[in-house]
């Protein structure tokens, strides 16, 4: 048994196996597990109106409004799926501003938004209407807002505590906030 | 009266071949009407233009004929326009211009998949049938949302079957033809004056056989002046904005409805014929800017509508009635050549013009008081 052993880990077997690791680890990295090591060719919108901003009370009933004039199924997609973007822009750049809370709150309604449009998608589904163009925007869109919040998470603390003025400190769970928006995403790939 | 009891059945023998010529058109990918597929449009095109061009000037010449007999009350126009919208209705609606098949489709995706034309293009409905022959199917709706509205009837009519939706969709715009040519007759009550309109050959091929929704459009801008000289201001202005939500060109006639207003404001009696006169000059003056970007031959029952109620403005109506043999021509580089660019636009441009300038030389050269400025 001692002998075979030996003979395996013989130099030329060694560089051998060096080669199989590496070949398996490649076709891993680019088949096996698309969603970390592909990045999404999906745009994802300019920032819009910011929390503090003059505009952004209204820009908040626009959404509202728009919603209704968004009617039908793929309506309904396109347009939870372009709130979804706009809010995972509005928590990029509030996280990179250290707005925690006004970025935790973006994110949670990026990820509704983003269920919101995979219901919308399967409603349209029940309509026989044919989807598959919209499955992929939406698997590209899950993609980028994964990247996107990849990104961020790497420079971002795990946890804060949130103190504004006159009000109860808050704990905001960042990591686990992201992870979460992650694992919704990673859902539909 | 020999010649106005051949005139009918020959008209009626020349829109038949008319219809049949329209089929040679036909479009490959329309699979619903693949058994009449020829190619012979395509494979043949120096001898399709060369019909298309005396097709064109037959057409013209039984305007005039038809024009004289109804000017002498020999050929009553009912008759004539009655027949002609029974022969045409069957013609193959996307001879000249592929519109109607966009004016279906995009009423499919409002009223058949309940999505929202402004929102959801055509091609998003991945599988559709439709999407094989309809043009700008890359784009949201292209119309204003009367129109849109307009179109759920043939939709519902059709039932889902794409050759009665067509049909439908052609039936809708020849009703609102029919409704011009009477309001036309009742504004003016002449009978002249509306077949100078209804038997326009620009206007029967544009509106009978290509089914553009212009005539829809025209028809409400039309009516809106002609309530608002009834007084009843209420109609008035809803067929204006109906109008309006159709192409947004009739937007243009906005001052001749100040001009109105500030008339009746100032308790002056107003000169209908004037008002409709510069509607006229109005909506040739967007049509002729429509020049920077297309000249569609449609776009030229934006003005002639109301050249019709004044024809007495010579200038006016000579310039209508040669551009509408312009651009009816102008069809024939493309059916010649296939393309739309290079010497074809060249040429397309100068069939459009050429006649109007041949038609205005020869209308002033006829007034002799125009001669002593020269």
């Amino acid at each position: 048994m001692l002998k075979e052993i030996k003979v395996l880990i013989r130099p030329e077997y060694v560089k051998k196996y060096l080669l199989c690791i590496a070949i398996v680890t490649i076709f891993m990295v680019n088949f096996v597990s698309p969603v970390f090591a592909q990045s999404s060719s999906y745009v994802l919108p300019y920032p819009s109106f910011m929390p503090g901003s003059t505009f952004y009370r209204p820009h908040l009933l626009w959404e509202v409004i728009s919603k209704y004039f968004y009617f039908g199924s793929l309506g309904q997609f396109k347009y939870n799926l372009g709130e979804s973007d706009k809010y995972i822009v509005e928590a990029k750049t509030l996280y990179e501003y250290g707005q925690y809370m006004y970025a935790s709150n973006s994110l949670n309604k990026s990820n509704e938004f983003f269920k919101n449009s995979l219901d919308s998608l399967n409603n349209a589904q029940k309509e026989n209407k044919d989807v598959s163009l919209q499955r992929e925007l939406l698997k590209g869109a899950a993609l980028k807002h994964i990247e996107v919040l990849e990104k961020s998470e790497s420079f971002l603390p795990e946890v804060v505590v949130w103190s504004p003025e006159k009000v109860k400190p808050k704990t905001i769970y960042i990591k686990k906030d992201i992870d979460e928006a992650m694992s919704i995403r990673r859902k539909i790939l | 009266m020999k010649l106005s009891f051949l005139l009918l059945p020959a008209y009626a023998l020349f829109l038949i071949l008319f219809t049949v010529f329209s089929y040679l058109y036909l479009d490959k990918n329309l699979i619903f009407l693949a058994n009449f597929y020829t190619g012979f449009s395509t494979t043949n095109r120096i001898l399709v233009s060369l019909l298309f061009f005396l097709l064109v000037v037959i057409f013209f010449f039984f305007y005039y004929f038809f024009l004289r007999q109804i000017k002498k009350g020999s050929i009553k126009l009912k008759n004539v326009v009655l027949l002609t919208c029974l022969i045409l209705f069957f013609s193959y609606p996307a001879m000249l211009s592929y519109d109607i098949f966009n004016y279906v489709t995009t009423a499919k995706v409002a009223f058949t998949y309940h999505e929202n034309p402004y929102i959801i293009k055509p091609n998003e409905l991945t599988g559709d049938k439709n999407l094989l022959f309809t043009r700008a199917s890359n784009k949201t709706a292209l119309y204003g949302p009367s129109w849109i509205i307009a179109t759920g009837i043939p939709n519902l009519l059709g039932g889902g079957n794409f050759i009665v939706t067509l049909f439908s969709q052609k039936l809708l715009v020849l009703v609102f033809y029919l409704c011009t040519s009477f309001l036309i007759l009742k504004i003016t009550k002449s009978p002249l004056y509306s077949a100078i309109f209804s038997l326009n050959p620009l206007v029967i091929i544009e509106t009978l056989v290509s089914g553009h929704n212009d005539i829809f459009m025209m028809f409400f801008a039309l009516l809106s002046l002609f309530l608002i000289s009834q007084r009843k201001l209420g109609g008035g202005l809803f067929s204006g904005f109906i109008s309006i939500f159709v192409k947004y060109s009739t937007l243009f006639l906005v001052p001749v409805l100040i001009e109105v207003f500030v008339n009746r404001y100032r308790k002056k009696e107003i000169n209908w014929g004037k008002i409709y006169y510069h509607s006229a000059l109005l909506m040739f003056a967007i049509f002729l800017l429509s020049f920077f970007r297309e000249m569609y031959p449609w776009y030229a029952i934006w003005f002639l509508i109301f050249v019709s109620i004044v024809p007495n403005r010579r200038i006016l109506t000579y310039t209508g009635l040669g551009f509408s043999f312009g651009l009816l021509l102008s069809y024939i580089p493309y059916m010649y050549s296939g393309d739309y660019f290079g010497n074809s636009l060249i040429a397309k441009n100068i069939l459009i013009f050429l006649p109007v300038i041949v038609v205005l030389v020869l209308e002033l050269k006829g007034r002799p008081w125009l001669r002593k400025f020269s």
